[in-house]
């Protein structure tokens, strides 16, 4: 932390000598307003049963705005680096609070510790708050440093691509000034959020970047210098022509592409995610905007599921299923419950229709909270507070519920279903919003059903609406609710099938039993098909468009197959 | 003195503004969380981005806050309780609060960073859009006034307000105000789930602070001007004329900040297409009808 110069001296330490009386009074009112970054996503801690803003701390959506980085359960190897970022664009004084998991390698000590429950987050918050309270200045200026945020910097000339070297310079070839970029990197974390920037833990100076083209600040200024590791600031750094003498607009934009209206525009490639309000986290969706309109449009997943064997071969059934429940936090009872169908019909075990009727409740029960889920993420990305928190209340009085308690919610959720159908300025917004392209396969679930309606947002919405509706009719008709858990198999062998229809849609599971262990298995989710629709669901519209239409398909990154 | 007072009544409101607004969003009813957050905010690092443009950086949060306050200057609390009773303090507004505008983009300018300069262009997208619904209800205003001086106006509605006299008026104002305080649902510049905080996105420490300052600041201004446009001022019975201004201008206020919380986010092309297609041409008739009003009317 020395050569950026802006950052070098943290405001907190500055402000440590100036207000050397107030620092008492600053260091309460720290403590007493706490704003939150969850990382993986408020909708994971939701699907834990956590609520958060009733544990005193306030969720946000931007690691700026956030005083805490609350970490929900195991995160995958990629989350972590993501973690790691999102913690160094949190202005200091700032804190780690892990729920559940394990501490990441990536970033500090976490400053509290606490289980995956209600009780243990709200005590580790009043423990937080009183560390801050006590220490907020002197615990905060550490410098934090993660080799994932440790950019190389490689200087390029603009007008010799093959001109590449690690110290600034003039370019042999034609004596242009070379311009910084940041050396091949792809690991997908380090371009996480562009403007955020890995800013103050950057140990290069980037200023010379405008300096290589002092006409083309605009260029600049659209991310480029930030992203310069992908294919736009490349194809882009013929503008700096110019910093050589006058050329024409027409000759500048030559090289650009197009937009749909024939402009020649500055394409700029902005990533959205992993942890982005509205998106599920661990969905990273990279959007390449022109002006507000999306050209291009991929998303891919950091915390995706491996098919098939995971080197160690074979697991003990119980841990098989174990394994599958936790690696899907947004659906756990249905991929429990997969697990065990597809085990049990390897050994052959016989179908118990009591046991069948207990495990089918769970099932709808957990498909009522999830798609409650989906509504509340919706009202992060609408803006639509109310939904947010009707729904996130909803889903955490359903989660556990008996089937007496879920009946009695029947009104409620009809209430609010009936709320939405009044809402001015919904319909407008998803009507004709995420239109699926007519044949599109590999459809399942609601969005399936949906796309024999309008296939839009708006048929999507009611289609789940709708099927929370019917599985509150089956939870009726299936008495007592009982979570599946494996029954004893023994030291069977054999081959077994099972599908489940999960409330992102049906999963399918083919295993291999070998002596009651998993010798390999082959898994199949919707979301894997439903994260190929993006491409072409965000292709040629405005930014807001796109992102409710990839949000309407309820994707689910965790149940993507890598 | 009257300054003092003004700016009194400015920050009391922003305040209570400010408490209503977490009392909403959490639940709890904190008088001290205002205090507290700004306090917070003090003691939070200040982060500059990599490569800003440090000058509109640093001058936008203090250039909104200016602007908030400026646009107050001319509107009165009571007959003799405005900083400046100009004799063209409709215009005023006006002027003032085009700097908005300049603010926003700075905003989303100066830290370099996609997602607040998509959400400054967006601004600048929709200006004339809710620009025009600003000057055109305003021009009604003053046409039944005969007056551009915002004490005459309130005068004017001794005996009917405007918002019984210019229905129409009212509404188109009242929209168009919160898309220029970019209120939600009108607030895409700083979408959240659009833009990840936008043109807000950059900003910590003290310098967020004053941007959250000017944003509810602004929000105050537009309510008294909606006050004193439409909801007849400082006229009321009892209560002394300044608590009836203040009264009015915390309802207004209160209602542009919950009004969003119920509705999800207008699509950026619906707003632009409503106000130029539907917005503007009612605009016109309100003009069109208030002058045939003023003139068959005594």
């Amino acid at each position: 932390m020395t050569s950026a110069p802006v950052m070098t001296d943290t405001g907190a330490r500055r402000r440590q000598k100036r207000f050397a009386v107030l620092q008492k009074w600053i260091s309460r009112a720290l403590a007493r307003s706490l704003s939150c970054l969850i990382v993986p996503g408020p909708e994971v801690a939701l699907a834990h049963g956590l609520d958060v803003t009733a544990a005193g701390l306030r969720i946000t959506g931007t690691p700026r705005d956030a005083g805490v980085l609350l970490i929900v359960g195991d995160l995958p190897e990629k989350m972590t680096e993501a973690a790691a970022v999102l913690y160094a664009q949190m202005p200091r004084p700032r804190a780690i609070l892990v729920l559940g998991g394990q501490i990441p390698s990536s970033l500090p000590d976490a400053d509290a510790v606490a289980d995956l429950s209600q009780e243990a987050l709200t005590e580790a918050t009043e423990r937080l708050r009183r560390a801050l309270a006590e220490s907020a200045f002197a615990a905060s200026t550490e410098d934090f440093d993660a080799a994932v945020l440790n950019a190389r910097i490689e200087y390029v000339c603009p007008m010799h691509p093959e001109v590449v070297q690690d110290e600034p310079g003039s370019c042999p070839k034609c004596g242009m000034d070379l311009v910084a970029r940041d050396a091949g990197d792809d690991s997908g974390a380090g371009d996480m959020i562009p403007e955020h920037g890995h800013d103050h833990e950057h140990h290069h100076d980037h200023e010379h970047h405008h300096g290589g083209a002092p006409g083309h600040s605009e260029h600049d200024h659209s991310g480029h210098d930030h992203a310069g590791h992908d294919n736009g600031g490349n194809e882009h750094s013929g503008h700096d022509h110019d910093a050589m003498g006058f050329m024409s607009m027409v000759e500048v934009t030559r090289d650009l592409p197009r937009s749909a209206d024939g402009l020649a525009m500055d394409w700029i490639e902005v990533p959205f995610g992993p942890v982005f309000p509205g998106l599920p986290g661990g969905l990273k969706l990279t959007l390449t905007l022109d002006g507000d309109g999306v050209t291009e449009g991929r998303a891919r997943t950091l915390v995706g599921m491996a098919n098939g064997d995971d080197g160690n071969g074979q697991l003990k059934a119980e841990t098989f299923v174990e394994r599958l429940a936790s690696a899907t936090p947004l659906a756990p009872v249905s991929y429990r419950l997969l697990a065990c169908l597809a085990i049990e019909r390897a050994a052959g075990v016989e179908d118990d229709p009591a046991t069948a009727r207990a495990r089918a409740g769970a099932l709808e029960r957990e498909r009522i909270a999830s798609h409650l889920g989906w509504l509340a993420q919706s009202g992060r990305q609408l803006g639509f507070a109310w939904l947010t928190d009707r729904a996130s209340t909803l889903q955490l009085g359903i989660q556990n519920a008996s089937q007496e308690k879920l009946i009695e919610l029947e009104p409620a959720l009809q209430a609010l279903a009936n709320r939405l159908g009044r809402t001015p300025l919904l319909k407008a917004r998803l009507k004709g919003t995420g239109v699926l392209p007519a044949g599109s396969s590999g459809l399942r679930g609601p969005v399936a059903v949906a796309a024999d309606e309008a296939g839009d947002a708006w048929a999507r919405l009611w289609q789940r609406l709708a099927e929370s509706t019917a599985s509150l009719d089956v939870i009726k008709s299936t008495g007592e609710l009982g979570l599946p858990a494996l029954r004893n198999i023994g030291h069977a062998s054999g081959i077994g099938e099972a599908t489940v229809e999960t409330p992102r849609g049906l999963a399918q599971l083919n295993l291999k039993l070998e002596h009651g262990r998993v010798k390999s298995y082959k898994l199949d989710t919707a979301c894997s098909h439903h994260i190929g629709l993006v491409a072409e669901l965000v292709e040629g519209r405005e930014l807001g468009d796109a992102l409710v239409a990839v949000g309407s398909l309820d994707l689910s990154p965790w149940e993507v197959l890598s | 003195m009257t300054l003092a007072i003004v700016l009194l009544a400015l920050l009391a409101s922003v305040w209570l503004l400010a408490v209503t607004e977490g009392w909403t969003t959490t639940g709890r009813l904190r008088p001290a969380a205002p205090l507290l957050s700004g306090l917070a905010h003090l003691g939070r690092e200040s982060i500059v981005p990599r490569t800003p443009d440090r000058v509109f950086f640093e001058t936008a949060p203090v250039l909104f806050l200016i602007v908030a306050v400026l646009g107050a200057a001319v509107l009165p609390l009571a007959p003799t309780l405005v900083i400046a009773d100009l004799a063209t303090g409709a215009l005023f507004i006006n002027a003032a609060l085009a700097y908005v505008l300049v603010a926003v983009i700075m905003a989303g300018w100066g830290p370099n960073g996609a997602y607040a300069m998509i959400g400054g262009w967006r601004f600048l997208g929709q200006l004339i859009a809710y620009a025009m619904l600003i000057v055109m209800p305003i021009t009604a205003v003053a046409m039944r006034a005969e007056s551009l001086v915002t004490t005459v106006i309130v005068g004017s509605q001794g005996s009917l307000w405007n918002i019984v006299y210019q229905p129409l008026g009212f509404m188109l104002f009242f929209i168009a105000a919160m898309a220029l305080a970019f209120r939600a649902p009108f607030d895409l510049p700083i979408a959240a789930g659009e833009l990840g905080g936008g043109v807000d996105a950059e900003y910590t420490g003290v310098r967020l602070a004053v941007l959250r300052l000017a944003r509810l600041t602004l929000v105050v201004t537009l309510a008294s001007a909606i006050t004193v446009f439409y909801l007849g001022g400082w006229h009321g019975p009892l209560l002394p004329p300044w608590a009836w201004s203040l009264i009015k201008t915390l309802a207004v206020a209160v209602s542009m900040l919950l009004v969003g919380r119920y509705l999800p986010r207008i699509r950026e092309a619906d707003l632009m297409r409503w106000c130029w297609t539907l917005g503007i041409p009612l605009a016109l008739l309100n003009i069109i009808v208030v002058g045939v009003l003023v003139l068959v009317v005594p």
